[in-house]
């Protein structure tokens, strides 16, 4: 239908007048469509999971003409009109889907608007819950509470696929009426100290502290709550037959991918296969070419992110790095948050590190109070980015931590080599 | 790095666990980091729940952050137990810093949109009124003008000195007669949106809604909380050695620059 108006993918105008001249298009084009809706909702890891949906489904229906597959929304186009966008761009003339999956990237605020809409999705998958943005989603618990009212009206028509090792999270299965299965990930060999951005530490049930017998990171581990007796799910998915990504923050995203690829009946050599060829959405650790130079960007956007990208990279051995701190409304015009990422940890750990974006200083701030002696402070992204660059030796890697707006800015600078 | 062993401070942090969302343990690192690199040996209390009493009797320096509604609520029932010990330390002129939540509930008491009213520990003569969802937290970048602490305390910070944060508060908090301003506005909301007002002064204590958080690019600020906690200890007047503070001086200029304000 859009085509006619030659929109692009990532315009939510379409879904704007959509709504505007009919405020019940979304429901009224679902409602007679036989498309299974996968609905993906929590802080981090939203749009990789919804690639690794795709790509596992795609590759099973790979025998089928494309329009009979999968869609999805734009990445970042995560609210009402963005959804209303997508459905205007995949729909036919006559407002039909003939599509066999849609897969929507929720928004944390707009997860509720959504199911008022969507009254009984086919699946939910919540992923996690963080501190985030604080200026715009506002406190943990407040979020928490939101989601815990949009889904107890939930029907055993939908399942709901939520993480056992989220306190907060899987405390959602407890009252609901739909079909709730856990993921989390293999527990071995994984205890790690307590991390200061640690959101849920207190039970949703009865407030009680609780008791962990393994963090992984942040506030997700193996968890109890020795007042009330609220405990971690006992089954659990946690065995993916691959994982393309590092970092443990992916194994999360990836068994959530697998659980739902094998309520859908996908063969496990199929996940596999798909899971082999997968290519990572663009800035989440994504891999660039720079002539001889590899360049790899990590979205890093709040402190559980930041946390676990600095921990993949490092173990990764990673010399050079760049980082990037706005302050736009993609990123929260707050900064504050980066005196909760525990930098500390990592100060004698990179060789050549370079800090830029709006609010630079702030950042080369934070890293000099954790004592960190290697870093220069340059505000101009183009030439911190070449500076950097320049530093990292033939065949090696720069590591690119950015937040959401610098990651566009820098991937615009690198991909149209406007510099080089 | 010299070890001058002659100075010591203890550090008391107010419930780090719960009180601790918006990036405050920022400003604990930098009053540590700025006594290590003056050679002021330094400890850190975590008075978490059911801290000891005299555990908050060895401190010679206070610092308390916000939190979420939850966990405020947990803390405020913990305080309300100790109030009578907090408030000799606070009357006796210990120094100390708290931030939003910890501000609030320092007040006489603080009155929900739904006009419930939350006794406060009633330590300083002031009272916060939340107006409800409906109407906009106060939140962006912040400039006041600090009037500094002339007669409030042994030590001196005689010039006026720009701080800068950023503030998101829902509360309105209105002062009493008997605590002073920490400063005027320049830009952006303060205590309530309205007076011109933002943050409290009372004894050696300290109030505000500043995050983010106000000690890094406010170093002037946190070398007087060391410094009158220093005098205080020790009862003579101390002249804290310079630092480096270039990259705080240009991480002031951004938000000075994009708040036009002089600093």
């Amino acid at each position: 239908m859009s085509k006619f108006f030659n929109l692009g993918n990532g315009s939510t105008w379409p879904g704007h007048i959509a709504l505007s001249i009919n405020k019940n298009f979304i429901r009224d084009v679902l409602r007679n469509s036989k498309v299974k809706i996968i609905l993906i909702a929590g802080t981090n890891g939203k749009t990789t999971t919804a690639k690794l949906i795709r790509t596992i489904l795609e590759y099973d229906k790979k025998s089928l003409p494309a329009h009979w597959r999968v869609f999805q929304n734009a990445a970042g186009a995560n609210l009402l009109n963005g959804i209303a966008s997508s459905l205007v761009l995949h729909s036919t003339v006559v407002c039909k889907l003939n599509y066999d999956y849609a897969i929507f990237e929720i928004d944390e605020n707009t997860l509720p608007l959504i199911l008022h809409e969507i009254n009984n999705p086919d699946f939910i998958i919540i992923l996690n819950l963080f501190r985030d943005q604080l200026d715009r989603y506002g406190e943990v618990n407040t979020i928490a509470k939101k989601w815990e009212d949009a889904i107890r009206h939930l029907l055993s028509k939908t399942t709901l696929i939520l993480n056992a090792d989220d306190p907060q999270v899987a405390f959602l299965g407890e009252k609901s009426k739909s079909n709730v299965l856990y993921f989390g990930i293999n527990p071995a060999n994984k205890t790690e100290k307590n991390q200061h951005a640690s959101d849920s530490n207190y039970c949703p049930n009865c407030g009680e502290r609780l008791i962990y017998n393994s963090i992984y990171f942040s506030h997700l581990g193996d968890w109890i709550c020795k007042n009330c007796g609220f405990e971690h799910p006992k089954k659990t998915f946690t065995q993916s037959p691959f994982y393309p990504l590092s970092g443990t923050y992916n194994e999360y995203n990836t068994n959530a991918a697998v659980l739902l690829a094998k309520l859908n009946n996908v063969s496990n050599r199929a996940i596999e296969q798909s899971l082999r060829v997968f290519k990572p959405a663009f800035g989440r650790q994504e891999i660039l070419k720079i002539n001889d130079k590899k360049v790899q960007i990590f979205l890093s956007k709040n402190p559980a992110s930041f946390n676990e990208s600095l921990k993949t990279i490092a173990n990764l051995n990673a010399n050079n790095l760049l980082l990037v701190l706005n302050d736009r409304i993609p990123d929260g015009r707050d900064v504050s948050w980066i005196w909760d990422v525990d930098f500390e940890d990592f100060s004698s750990q990179f060789k050549n590190i370079t800090v830029t974006g709006d609010r630079a200083f702030d950042l080369g701030l934070r890293l000099k109070y954790a004592e960190f002696k290697n870093f220069q402070t340059k505000k101009n992204l183009a030439e911190a980015t070449n500076v950097a660059l320049e530093k990292t030796l033939k065949n090696e890697t720069l590591y690119i931590l950015p937040t959401y707006s610098a990651m566009l800015e820098v991937r615009k600078i690198l991909t149209g080599k406007s510099i080089l | 790095m010299i070890h001058n062993t002659k100075y010591k401070l203890t550090i008391g942090w107010l419930y780090p666990e719960l009180m601790s969302t918006y990036g405050d343990r920022g400003n604990i690192i930098v009053l540590q980091k700025r006594c290590e690199w003056r050679g002021i040996g330094v400890e850190v209390l975590k008075l978490d729940l059911h801290f000891n009493l005299n555990q908050l009797a060895q401190c010679d320096l206070l610092f308390m952050g916000g939190a979420q509604d939850k966990q405020q609520k947990i803390v405020s029932e913990d305080l309300m137990k100790k109030r009578n010990a907090l408030q000799n330390r606070i009357e006796d002129g210990i120094p100390g810093l708290y931030i939003c939540g910890a501000y609030q509930l320092l007040g006489r008491y603080y009155k929900e949109a739904e006009r419930t009213i939350i006794p406060g520990l009633n330590i300083f003569d002031l009272y916060t009124g939340n107006p409800g969802l409906n109407v906009s937290r106060l939140i962006g970048n912040v400039a006041i003008e600090f009037q500094g602490v002339n007669s409030y305390s042994p030590s001196r910070c005689n010039h006026s000195y720009t701080l800068v944060g950023f503030e998101n508060h829902g509360g309105r908090t209105y002062l009493g007669k008997n605590v002073k301003p920490l400063g005027k506005i320049l830009k952006g909301f303060g205590n309530n949106g309205e007076d011109g007002t933002e943050g409290a002064i009372y004894k050696n204590s300290f109030g505000t809604y500043f995050h983010g958080p106000i000690l890094p690019k406010n170093p002037e600020f946190a070398d007087l909380l060391i410094k009158v906690a220093l005098e205080k200890k020790y009862g003579s007047p101390i002249d804290l050695s310079p630092l480096d503070n270039s990259i705080e001086m240009q991480a002031r200029k951004t938000i000075a620059n994009r708040l036009n304000v002089e600093l």
